[in-house]
């Protein structure tokens, strides 16, 4: 077993990161946002990026990792949605998903986790992502 | 078959409620506070989205705000939802205390504390059982 993979064990026992998941795609954000309670983890959901915007901005509301679609109805897509989270909540990681071919450099840019994750995308993957954030943002 | 061969067992899993509201606050809070209580939680934030979730999973209760936005008005919405999925309990929520839900269950008025709306949940679909 790798260093990180033990570490991410060990830190297991600590408490689960809150994500909120954006997704304009009701069924895709139903299923993930499950799957991801069903992992323990506290999950809000957003059905666009003005939404995901006015959640981080609630006092009521802590969210540690945005998990958000790139392509994504309104004024501000996944990659604004990035932008905004790394100007105004520093301290919060985003993970990135599309469907389409997009530049992974840029996803890069904004996210910890460097490139886009590409839909379809194995629920799992998401689990080990957000594992792999915030034991990094743990360590720093 | 004939009444006397169905039998009702215990439910074992906790009832599924699609809460359906446009402000995404409202609708954090309120699927939090039912989370909380035990139960599974859906989230629709128009009436597309909601009609979407009733085509595709079994809900028992939907708690839906007739200011949704979309095709349909939120209590067209709600007769819809209810027509193509029975038995459902419905609960409707709106600014307006006046509105007549007609038949589709009680209505809450807007603005509501989310543990009015978990209380009427509860004991609309009689969970949890008493021991």
């Amino acid at each position: 077993m790798s260093t990180l993979s033990t570490n991410i064990t060990a830190d297991a026992e600590s408490p689960l990161p809150t994500v909120l998941v954006v997704e304009d795609e009701v069924l895709i954000r139903l299923v993930i946002a499950d799957y991801l309670r069903e992992c323990g983890y506290r999950v809000h959901e957003a059905v666009n990026a003005e939404e995901a915007v006015a959640i981080l901005q609630s006092p009521e509301v802590s969210v540690h990792v945005v998990f958000s679609d790139v392509e994504m109805p309104g004024s501000m897509d996944g990659f604004g949605l990035a932008r905004w989270v790394r100007s105004n909540k520093p301290g919060t990681e985003v993970i990135l998903t599309s469907g389409a071919e997009r530049s992974a450099d840029i996803a890069a840019t904004l996210c910890e986790a460097g490139p886009l994750l590409k839909k379809p995308y194995p629920s799992k993957d998401v689990v080990d992502r957000i594992k792999q954030l915030t034991f990094k943002a743990r360590r720093s | 078959m004939s009444a006397a061969s169905v039998t009702v067992l215990p439910r074992r899993t906790p009832p599924t409620i699609l809460v359906a509201e446009v402000d995404v606050r409202v609708r954090c809070l309120v699927s939090d506070e039912l989370r909380g209580s035990g139960f599974k939680v859906l989230e629709a934030g128009s009436s597309q989205e909601t009609l979407t979730v009733i085509d595709a999973v079994r809900v028992d209760l939907l708690f839906i705000a007739l200011d949704l936005p979309g095709a349909q008005s939120g209590l067209e919405t709600a007769h819809l939802a209810g027509a193509r999925q029975k038995p459902m309990r419905i609960i409707v929520a709106s600014a307006d205390g006046e509105i007549d839900p007609g038949g589709l269950g009680p209505l809450v008025r807007k603005p509501y504390p989310a543990s009015q709306v978990v209380g009427l949940v509860m004991s609309s679909l009689n969970w949890p059982e008493p021991a």
